[in-house]
């Protein structure tokens, strides 16, 4: 193995040293972990969707869900949003008490015909008088502000039915931000944007989370991404079938046993060796120091 | 019990017609400005919700509500209401607890009840003209009484809409993020319900059961043409309606018109739907 310096040395040496292991909480207990899946099981009339999920989420991390289609990884979202039933045990934080969830869907299915302005949007979870008295002054700020943060200043006064996908993405995470979340948890949140939509948003989602310090859920198809982005991975198919460090768990036969064969190709562009030339921030601060 | 007077004499004041000296009409105008508004703003969440079915199926069982007084010897102008409301909270219940999708859930309630009224009317022939007046409503024939109800009912849904006008328009965008924003979806959701069922049951009593959803829905469908913020659309829902039972009132007690009063009420706010069509066009071009 060759290295460039003597950091990204020690830093690939470390990590050879760890094995592709499920960070179990019992074993690693040094490990602060925002989220520990506990043989989380979903069936839907008597077909199982979810078989006795074992997996972690560490503090602090981007964690990204990755599977095929019906794999379960939204269903694993809609768990932990305690959306649906589920047999095992979800912990946060080591307690039981439940951290504030920002929550960011695939696409927000609403009627695009109701009147309901970006500005609304943003306030109505917040204010407790009633949007025909009018926005609060601090609350029409506060939106201004979080759409700021997510370069989206422009649509404020827009209704919300005539935002594109990318723009409704990029609302609904100002939504999610402005709760202060201890766990921003996004399914798909390259769907509906343009490629080059797509980067940016991830590194602004890196960006955010190294400011502000939450931990982050993401599910996604996207490999390129992934392998860009999440310093943690959750290779799920109906189990987890490994789960790690990305370098590690995203190897090829990983891949090719839960996607089939054609993904080796994707997954040759984004291994560890190109891994070092991303400039994305969340690439030099990895999860594993 | 309380003297309304005063308040008639109000209406009569600030609606100087001939028509408004009677005091029926006066009564009967009492109740459609008490009804207008709540109508007005619950049309809006039933609009966001989806629930025209909904209303339609509670409006329906006003049917099994009168007979089911008249099987108890019960007073039906009770019995409707409370039953109205066993009927919402009980669709709601098995909405959120069942696979079904909601249109079959309500389906399902709104023809039982319907049979059941009709099983238990056709067993007396008197009774059956009895009926006619909640086909078509009677406002009317009411009483100081239901006035008294409607003005407790209005009390205690605008404090509901004020406290929680913002969570239902969440919910009404989507459920799963109102959840995650820890808005309680369930509770609101119930408490609409029932407070939903309460107003159809009333408006039964104004325009009759076939046009009760009409009184929500075109409104709220108007408003919804031409304003272009949820604030905005709240007061345009208010204005719609209050303005249509206004003139809908008048107008039916002309000599030249002499119509049902709830038709009349309707039709003017179709009116007001159609204009709000033609704003809404000009403006998209």
């Amino acid at each position: 193995m060759t290295c460039n310096n003597q950091a990204t040395c020690n830093r690939v040496h470390r990590r050879s040293m760890i094995r592709q292991t499920v960070t179990n909480p019992l074993i690693n207990p040094k490990k602060e972990l925002a989220v520990y899946f506990d043989n989380v099981t979903v069936e839907r009339d008597g077909l199982s969707i979810l078989d006795g999920v074992t997996a972690s989420v560490p503090k602090g991390s981007c964690t990204a869900i990755i599977g095929p289609n019906g794999s379960g990884k939204t269903t694993l979202l809609l768990a932990l949003l305690k959306e649906i039933p589920y047999r095992g045990r979800i912990i946060f934080n080591g307690t039981k008490s439940v951290p504030r969830i920002g929550y960011v869907p695939q696409r927000l299915t609403f009627d695009r015909g109701m009147p309901l302005t970006v500005n609304e949007f943003l306030a109505m979870g917040f204010q407790k008088r009633p949007l025909w008295l009018g926005l609060r002054r601090t609350l029409q700020r506060q939106s201004r502000e979080l759409l700021a943060l997510v370069r989206a200043s422009h649509l404020v006064d827009r209704p919300l039915g005539a935002l594109s996908g990318g723009e409704l993405q990029r609302v609904l995470l100002a939504l999610a931000l402005g709760q202060e979340p201890d766990l921003l948890v996004l399914d798909e949140p390259s769907a509906g944007v343009d490629f080059q939509g797509e980067h940016v948003f991830c590194e602004l989602l890196d960006d955010l989370r190294l400011r502000r310090g939450y931990t982050q859920l993401m599910v996604s198809h996207d490999l390129a991404t992934v392998t860009h982005h999440a310093t943690h991975v959750i290779c799920l198919n109906r189990k987890v079938a490994a789960e790690g460090l990305p370098q590690l768990t995203l190897t090829d036969e990983n891949l090719t046993a839960i996607f089939g064969v054609h993904m080796g190709l994707v997954s040759s562009r984004s291994m560890p060796e190109q891994r070092a030339v991303c400039s994305a921030p969340c690439c030099q601060n990895n999860a594993d120091d | 019990m309380i003297d309304l007077s005063p308040l008639y004499a109000l209406i009569a004041q600030l609606l100087p017609f001939e028509c408004m000296q009677a005091g029926f009409m006066q009564q009967a105008m009492a109740g459609l400005l008490l009804l207008a508004p709540m109508t007005a703003i619950m049309g809006i969440q039933v609009v966001n919700f989806r629930m025209a079915f909904f209303s339609d199926a509670i409006s329906h069982s006003a049917f099994a509500g009168v007979a089911l007084g008249l099987l108890f010897a019960m007073d039906p102008g009770w019995t409707m209401p409370a039953f109205g409301l066993v009927v919402g909270l009980g669709i709601m219940i098995l909405q959120r607890h069942s696979n079904l999708s909601s249109d079959t859930v309500i389906g399902v309630f709104f023809s039982g009840m319907v049979a059941f009224g009709l099983a238990i009317v056709s067993r007396d022939r008197s009774l059956a003209r009895d009926l006619q007046r909640f086909l078509y409503g009677d406002i009317l024939t009411i009483s100081d009484l239901q006035i008294l109800c409607l003005i407790a009912l209005f009390i205690g849904l605008m404090v509901f809409q004020t406290l929680s006008y913002n969570h239902l328009l969440y919910i009404g965008v989507n459920p799963a993020l109102a959840r995650a924003h820890r808005v309680r979806v369930a509770v609101q959701q119930y408490f609409f319900a029932g407070l939903l069922a309460l107003v159809v049951m009333f408006s039964v009593q104004a325009v009759g059961v076939l046009l009760v959803t009409a009184m929500l829905i075109v409104p709220a469908a108007a408003a919804r043409n031409v304003s272009g913020s949820a604030g905005s659309m709240f007061w345009w829902a208010l204005l719609i309606n209050m303005s249509s039972v206004i003139a809908g009132l008048i107008i039916s007690a002309q000599d030249w018109a002499r119509t049902a009063t709830g038709a009349t009420v309707i039709l003017v706010a179709c009116g007001w739907f159609i204009l709000s069509m033609i704003v809404s066009a000009l403006r998209r071009r």
